[in-house]
């Protein structure tokens, strides 16, 4: 009898010093669905399913900076409470998304209605899809087809893609976007690891501000004024801090060490 | 009849026909007034944070008329209503905070 409790007390310390360690185990996102962000500030509340949105439909189109910037999402999920009634009057999705914009020659479908038919309900369900996204792996594949491939996060390598011409990124929104001169770009800098071995970080400017302008990054993730002010470790940056606002969720994922890690040692 | 009209009574149909035609015809600034107002914000917005893009060229002074620019447009998008309050509010929020940190950096270099 006291063996058996010994056992059971020895197990339970084992496997509580395993979790403590490693936390839960996340599973790896799939390609279509590296960058899906659910929103359900307001949707369950309506009735509802929760808001499915897949960033690779969106910045295959269109810049960071146009949608973060111009149209005023928030980087983090949820955090913009957006409501049907902002849309109806044509702020968030609803910019976009009010039946009469042209992408392509063709009507983008509108968003939130203020009365809704049956014919709508259908509508609705294009977004408010959490539960019933079963076509979405499919027309990911269709849609990548022939986009230059990556190792990990949406498997798509977006920079490569726009860089061959394959990809046109709008930056501007008629109606929404103030029309400004062309970016002057900052200079690329270095960033040096703190461990040792570790190749240098080559930060491009030019790479971020193309698709972020200057004031998604600065100053509500990067703080710091002067260059090596601000201290971030990867732990922080895995907690979604920092590079990690992006990258890790969006952009290519901290898997990737050697895109950023680059400068030869 | 005419003749039985004291002055006074004239001056006081004299003012209330005044009254009565000012209150009757708007003249096109007072009705457009509204609509002039939003523009004014809207038009000073696109000025000020038409420059983001530019930040880095510009001098302190300069960052630092943009930035009470900012500041004095706040109180101003403040009084819009519902969705429009919202996102402007926050558009201007990052186009300020901008200047205001890239004028730091100015200031500490």
């Amino acid at each position: 009898m006291k063996r058996a409790f010994l056992i059971v007390i020895a197990i339970l310390t084992v496997a509580s010093v395993t979790i403590a360690q490693t936390g839960m185990k996340k599973k790896r996102p799939l390609p279509f669905e590296y960058g899906r962000v659910v929103l359900n500030a307001n949707s369950e509340k309506a009735g509802l399913a929760p808001v499915v949105f897949d960033h690779w439909l969106h910045r295959a189109r269109f810049t960071c900076r146009l949608c973060h910037v111009d149209l005023a999402f928030a980087m983090k999920a949820g955090a913009t409470g957006i409501t049907a009634s902002d849309n109806s009057s044509g702020y968030y999705c609803g910019a976009c998304h009010n039946g009469e914009r042209l992408f392509n020659g063709r009507k983008i479908f509108a968003s939130c209605a203020k009365k809704s038919t049956p014919e709508d309900l259908k509508r609705c369900g294009r977004c408010h899809a959490q539960g019933r996204s079963a076509k979405r792996d499919s027309e990911f594949a269709a849609f990548t087809e022939g986009f230059p491939k990556e190792r990990f996060g949406n498997g798509i390598n977006w920079e490569k893609a726009e860089a061959d011409g394959q990809l046109a990124l709008a930056d501007f929104l008629d109606g929404v976007s103030i029309k400004r001169k062309p970016l002057t770009v900052p200079k690329d800098m270095t960033v040096e690891p703190k461990v040792a071995e570790m190749p240098e970080i080559i930060f491009s400017h030019k790479k971020h501000s193309a698709w972020a302008g200057c004031e998604l990054c600065h100053p509500e993730i990067f703080v710091g004024v002067k260059k090596g002010a601000t201290k971030y470790s990867m732990t922080e940056i895995f907690d979604g801090r920092y590079c990690g606002a992006c990258h890790g969720s969006v952009a290519f994922p901290l898997l990737d060490c050697q895109r950023c890690h680059t400068k030869s040692i | 009849m005419k003749k039985n009209l004291t002055p006074a009574a004239v001056v006081l149909v004299a003012a209330f026909a005044f009254v009565a035609f000012t209150a009757s015809v708007k003249p096109p600034f007072v009705s457009s007034g509204p609509a002039y107002a939003q523009d004014d914000w809207k038009k000073e917005f696109d000025d000020v944070c038409a420059g983001t893009q530019d930040a880095m060229l510009f001098d302190p002074e300069k960052l630092k008329e943009l930035v009470a620019r900012c500041d004095a447009l706040e109180p101003r998008i403040e009084k819009l209503d519902g969705s429009q309050r919202k996102v402007m509010l926050k558009r201007l929020r990052m186009c300020r905070d901008l200047y205001r940190y890239v004028l730091q950096s100015k200031e500490g270099n």
